[in-house]
């Protein structure tokens, strides 16, 4: 168990920067992932820290080890690639055992270990199958097993999920957590699907044109982005653009279309002047409709259209030239009909401030 | 680490395509444009085309190239569409079977041709039979009609390359834009003259530029039949005083400027007009049922030709078997007297010994420097790696007889490598000529495999503790084990069956190659050319075990030997 060190990590491909600048610690047994759209850099942080790239400069640490410039194969790492990457000539059992035989184990501790490791995935009785007759859960299972046969310091997930159907998607992703937290390993997993990230992680980073965006729990970064970037990846969101008015710490008032809202400022270090632009995010299950004005954060719209899903409801709601995404749980359909006339208001502390 | 290593490759490669490939070639071009004075000269390669004897030749050499590519466009085109598009009675079967030519060389076969078509051959004798002809007065079929006796045995022999490149090619249109040009009224010959024939074309000239190439300066065949006013010949002919004699220089020189303003020409009008598919194929287009009628036709047709392309060898086995084979149609007494004679003879089991081991080390050779050359290719990043392809393409566009001839020159008394001088002993010139005419079909057979072999493979045993060249040999190369075989199998086949290297730089008996032993032994009086066939039959025999082989450890893939 180790903690995972960057610092101010670059990487350029010819003209094209992947990585601007990463500065990053990942705690001991921590479950760390990393987030953010196709081309963000993510994939190409994790290749860093397995040691398949080099970069330009800055440094890699696993605990006080320096690691830059140490090659893939001294690192030890286990690493499971979205592909599974796992080699169709030889069976299960001799892709499990394969870390072990580099590592010089004596072929009998090979196999007491590699049979553990596959009971551990509950595929034991798959040791002599050839990989092209397992499918596409099995494969993972395997995949899971052999990078961690070989006891790394670190675990690195490569989108490991990304080829089962929805699914084996929901049941695979917490026994990885199980696995994880079992073996008490620090990892890192990338991935583009944030509810993935939402529900199993311990802390993400957000990586956006290979910068950081933000790095936090899921509930920080859900309910406190700090730029209208992150807030529209993770979940969904409607912006109100604004101007401030006044700010007296952590919270705020902004002047906007549809009136002054008071909400709070993700950013401590973002310190605007009254009048400066700024753009206010609130979450769709942060609105709250009602019959009537509520005291602050209140606009009167009328609905426009609605999707009723059961244990909750879709509306497009427009109040003046702006247009909101509501979600509303235990919805009332009845008054919610197309045209009707509404308030919908949101808490402070659910309308979060941003730097445009 | 492996940006070393392919820093290594490459550095390796390049020093030995500029001593193997690029210095024998600069000293015949040096031979054809240096005088007796040590001056620059145009006074050779102006005499080359004054000449009339040279002119003839350079002219026959070229209708020879001519023809035999257009006659063997003409049998590939029909059979490849036609396994293409239809299924029928003994597909699998007759689809590899028009592949056998290609594993047999075709100066061999000549020997089978002379005994049907000579004066006193098979041909003549069945039409006497048939009191169609005047025994006294046979026809001389290869007689002035000599050249076409070329041109059919060549194209009978290379018509493989284009069928094997065209259903490639037809395998890669998307029967997607057949159907939209169907849909827009454009149907059958008109359909395919405006749409399919445009997309295959790069298929269609890949493989009718090697076939071009080959035919061209092929020596084997003209030779066999007689035919001295081939600038092939001429060339071989005028290397007994290749110290004293510019001539054979400038007409080397001026074949290989044939050739590689071919090559560029192709490359640079018919490769530029590859038209990429926009989007995968969507619709399953897959061979279809033509009807009863079509179905056995295709078959025939498969079959007849086929035959028609062993007949030759055929008659080799037959001459191999016969005690006396004059004037009848089929020989007239049997015997396996030329079986033992051949494998007694001084010239023959030595010739086997030397063909087997010039040719397996030009193959050993082949696959350490193909998989070198290939990964440093596909696998690293290192600039200047296309450089690096292309010098391993570049064999493809010079004929085999003007690099025979490079090396016989550079190793001459008095030049550097006289130490590799082929008069004393040829096993490294011999190897080194072997080699790098088939390294091409190596470095592309082991190019794909890496291409197929997903990189994150070799990564995944990297990160489990695997150090780069270990990973090589644990992983990548067990996964393209069938590529490299094939590739392999190919260089080897084709190098026991070489000929314008065997015939040029073997030159003492006890190092000649099988095909220079045949040619030697078809020469002698008397029994020799009983004694030939027969060692060309075992020559036939060990490569079709060598095949048969292979496709035992290949299973299913052995076509894809020939798609290398």
């Amino acid at each position: 168990m180790i903690p995972i060190t960057i610092e101010g990590l670059h990487k350029k491909f010819g003209e094209v920067t992947a990585l601007a600048g990463i500065t990053l610690r990942i705690e001991k047994g921590e479950l760390f992932f990393l987030l953010g759209p196709s081309g963000c850099g993510k994939t190409t942080l994790l290749r860093h820290i397995a040691g398949f790239y080099m970069p330009d400069s800055g440094k890699i640490l696993f605990g006080d080890d320096d690691v830059t410039l140490v090659p893939p194969h001294k690192r030890n790492t286990g690493m499971m690639f979205q592909s599974y990457a796992l080699w169709p000539h030889m069976t299960v059992a001799k892709n499990v055992a394969f870390g072990l035989e580099e590592r010089r184990m004596p072929a009998a501790e090979v196999k007491k270990q590699v049979a553990a490791a596959l009971e551990s995935v509950q595929m034991e009785s798959y040791a002599d199958r050839k990989i092209a007759q397992l499918s596409g859960g099995q494969q993972q299972r395997v995949a899971l097993a052999r990078a961690l046969v070989i006891r790394p310091r670190c675990l690195l997930l490569d989108e490991p999920l990304s080829n089962l159907d929805a699914k084996l998607r929901l049941e695979m992703r917490n026994e990885i957590r199980r696995v994880c937290k079992d073996s008490g390993l620090t990892a890192i997993y990338v991935t583009h699907d944030q509810k993935e990230a939402l529900s199993i992680s311990d802390r993400m980073a957000i990586l956006d044109g290979g910068r950081i965006a933000q790095v936090g729990t899921p509930e920080q970064v859900y309910r406190r982005p700090l730029s209208p970037v992150v807030a529209d990846f993770i979940g969904e969101t409607n912006f109100i653009q604004g101007k401030v008015r006044s700010r007296e710490g952590a919270a705020g008032f902004v002047e906007t279309e549809s009136g002054v809202f008071e909400g709070v400022f993700a950013d401590p270090n973002w310190k605007p002047e009254p009048g400066e632009a700024a753009v206010l995010s609130v979450r769709p299950e942060s609105w709250i409709l009602a019959g009537s004005r509520a005291a602050s954060n209140s606009i009167d719209g009328e609905i426009l259209d609605s999707i009723y899903l059961g244990e909750l409801a879709q509306y497009r709601f427009r109040a003046g030239a702006i247009e909101l995404k509501i979600v509303e749980m235990n919805p009332h359909l009845s008054a919610r009909a197309r045209g009707h006339r509404l308030f919908a208001s949101a808490n402070r502390d659910d309308v979060v401030v941003l730097k445009p | 680490m492996s940006n070393q290593f392919a820093k290594v490759v490459f550095a390796l490669t390049a020093v030995f395509f500029t001593l193997f490939f690029l210095w024998p070639i600069a000293e015949t071009v040096r031979g054809a444009f240096v005088g007796a004075d040590g001056r620059f000269t145009l006074d050779y390669i102006a005499e080359v085309f004054r000449n009339p004897l040279y002119l003839e030749g350079l002219w026959n050499s070229f209708r020879i190239g001519v023809f035999s590519t257009l006659l063997a466009c003409l049998i590939a085109m029909p059979l490849a569409w036609m396994s293409d598009r239809f299924v029928f009675p003994g597909k699998t079967l007759l689809g590899a079977l028009v592949l056998v030519p290609m594993i047999m060389p075709p100066f061999v076969g000549a020997i089978g041709v002379k005994q049907i078509l000579g004066q006193q051959g098979a041909l003549n004798a069945l039409l006497a039979d048939l009191g169609l002809l005047n025994p006294q007065a046979p026809i001389d079929w290869l007689g002035e009609g000599r050249i076409w006796g070329v041109v059919a045995l060549i194209a009978l022999n290379l018509y493989p390359i284009l069928y094997l490149n065209v259903l490639a090619a037809l395998a890669n249109v998307d029967p997607a834009m057949e159907e939209a040009a169907e849909n827009l009224g454009c149907t059958g010959f008109r359909k395919f003259r405006k749409i399919t024939l445009p997309l295959i074309m790069p298929g269609v000239f890949a493989g009718g530029t090697i076939v071009f190439i080959w035919s061209f300066t092929e020596l084997g065949v003209p030779l066999m039949f007689d035919f001295t006013r081939v600038a092939s010949v001429q060339i071989f002919h005028g290397i007994k005083d290749i110290g004293g004699n510019p001539f054979p220089f400038a007409l080397v020189v001026v074949m290989l400027a044939a050739t590689v303003l071919l090559y560029a020409v192709s490359k640079l009008t018919l490769g530029r007009s590859s038209h990429a598919m926009m989007a995968k194929a969507t619709s399953q287009g897959g061979p279809r049922d033509p009807g009863l009628a079509v179905r056995w036709f295709c078959s025939l047709t498969f079959s007849a030709v086929t035959l028609l392309a062993v007949l030759p060898h055929l008659g080799v086995v037959l001459v191999a078997f016969s005690s006396e084979w004059y004037q009848t149609i089929l020989p007239s007494g049997w015997t396996l007297s030329h079986f033992e004679a051949a494998l007694g003879h001084n010239l023959t089991l030595p010739s086997i010994q030397n063909s087997l081991k010039y040719a397996g080390l030009a193959t050993l050779l082949d696959v350490v420097l193909g998989v070198a050359i290939a990964y440093v290719v596909v696998r690293t990043g290192l600039a200047g790696r296309q450089i690096l392809d292309a010098l391993a393409m570049m064999p493809l566009a010079v004929p085999g007889l003007v690099l025979a001839f490079g090396y016989l020159a550079m190793t001459q008394e008095g030049k550097f490598f006289e130490f590799l001088n082929p008069a004393v002993d040829p096993l490294v010139i011999l190897v080194i000529a072997y080699s790098v005419r088939r390294l091409p079909y190596v470095v592309r057979s082991a190019a794909a495999g890496f291409q197929q072999t997903s990189v994150t493979l070799e990564e995944a045993a990297q990160n489990l503790g695997c150090p780069p060249l270990r990973t090589l040999r644990k992983i990548t190369i067990p996964l393209i084990a069938a590529n490299l075989l094939a590739g392999g199998l190919l260089a080897f086949s084709f190098a026991m069956l070489e000929v314008s290297d065997s015939l040029i730089l073997a030159q003492k008996q006890q190092d000649f190659p099988i095909t220079k032993a045949i040619y030697e032994l078809y020469q002698l009086l008397g029994e020799g050319r009983f004694v030939a066939s027969a060692l060309g039959v075992w020559a036939m025999a060990f490569l079709a075990i060598t095949i048969l082989g292979a496709s035992l450890i290949l299973g299913k893939k052995l076509g894809a030997i020939f798609r290398a």
